[in-house]
């Protein structure tokens, strides 16, 4: 136990943290070179004023057509990014053990919140879940990769709520709860987690290419 | 003079009130958690820790091993600080942050480098407090 809490707690939490920065970097240089070699136009073509016009109302709610016709799916998905991002960075006991190994320190938020707001992350995860099954138009494009990476997103949440509600064996689930919150760090480069790094760029691709070359809206 | 019998009782009840209240201060077996009266509005239930049993079992017979002195950012040997809260010298303020820091490093740091008890918040912040747990992992 002493040695997987080790492990979890010391290389394994720096090879995430440099898997994702690193994977990052490597996926976003990659994926530059392509676009000069297969679609070099987009360099000449990429508008600020349309780019950022794009992703303003793709990061609103009911900001673009496609959230206005699935509501619950709009309220699921920004309810979800929103604690997911908020809760495990800015929850006490992360910010203290951060603190604790670097010296660095921000504001932090009270457990009850992140309490909810891991609920709020799972509930959420059922409803994807759920969704990606009984949809046709979902379903036929899903892949197994497609419902690990939702395990994969959960994963943290149940054992991070075990954990802090000291269920029986929460001692097992502590240590469950750092290395698949590592393993999601690490493969966020990887994965259809991408959407992180890209989702800016593709959007502002999108904004340009339709507001600058069609003139026409992307939302 | 002869002694009543009563005066008698009274006195050897007096030495003996006194032998035992001299045993509780000198004892701390009656440490049962880290219940430190600066955190005056603790997030989480005080961390169970029965203070003899503890050094008992991790072999712990030098009290400045935790109730250490630092002078010029150096421990100085040989002086200890029972008795002293350890507020005195890590509250910066009003922030209980230090404190806490130092705490962990103290009781988390060690339990890591000799890879022996408690590491994990809920570990030692256990809901279920002391009395639960008494009589056990001694």
């Amino acid at each position: 136990m002493h040695t997987l809490y080790y492990l979890a707690a010391g290389p394994f939490a720096i090879a995430a943290f440099v898997l994702l920065a690193g994977g990052s970097l490597f996926r976003l240089v990659r994926m530059g070179l392509l676009a000069r070699k297969k679609d070099p136009a987009v360099f000449d073509y990429m508008s600020a004023r349309y780019g950022f016009r794009s992703l303003f109302h793709w990061l609103v709610p009911f900001g673009s057509r496609g959230m206005r016709l699935h509501p619950a799916l709009t309220i699921a998905s920004f309810l979800f990014h929103v604690c997911a991002i908020v809760a495990p960075v800015f929850l006490y006991a992360h910010v203290l053990l951060i603190d604790e190994s670097w010296n660095i320190a921000w504001v932090h938020i009270p457990d009850g919140a992140a309490d909810a707001m891991s609920l709020v992350v799972i509930a959420a995860c059922v409803f994807f879940l759920v969704r990606r099954m009984k949809s046709p138009e979902v379903s036929y494009l899903s892949t197994w990769r497609d419902y690990a990476v939702l395990a994969l997103v959960a994963a943290p949440f149940v054992t991070g709520l075990w954990s802090f509600h000291q269920f029986p064996g929460f001692r097992y689930a502590g240590i469950i709860h750092m290395l698949s919150g590592e393993l999601l760090l690490a493969s966020i480069p990887f994965t259809r987690l991408s959407h992180m790094i890209f989702f800016p760029i593709t959007r502002a691709y999108m904004g340009s290419e339709f507001g600058a070359v069609r003139n026409a809206r992307d939302w | 003079m002869k002694m009543k019998p009563k005066s008698i009782l009274a006195f050897l009840a007096l030495v003996l009130a006194l032998l035992l209240a001299a045993g509780a201060v000198m004892s701390q077996e009656d440490v049962k958690s880290v219940n430190d009266p600066a955190f005056t509005s603790p997030t989480r239930p005080a961390p169970i820790f029965f203070h003899d049993a503890h050094n008992a079992k991790a072999g712990l017979d030098d009290c400045s091993v935790c109730h250490h002195v630092y002078e010029g950012g150096k421990k100085a040997e040989g002086a200890s600080s029972e008795g002293q809260a350890c507020s005195e010298c890590h509250m910066k303020g009003k922030s209980t942050r230090p404190l806490i820091k130092a705490y962990h490093g103290m009781c988390r740091g060690c339990h890591e480098e000799r890879k022996a008890g408690p590491v994990q918040c809920g570990e030692c912040h256990s809901k279920r407090g002391p009395e639960a747990l008494e009589g056990r992992g001694k």
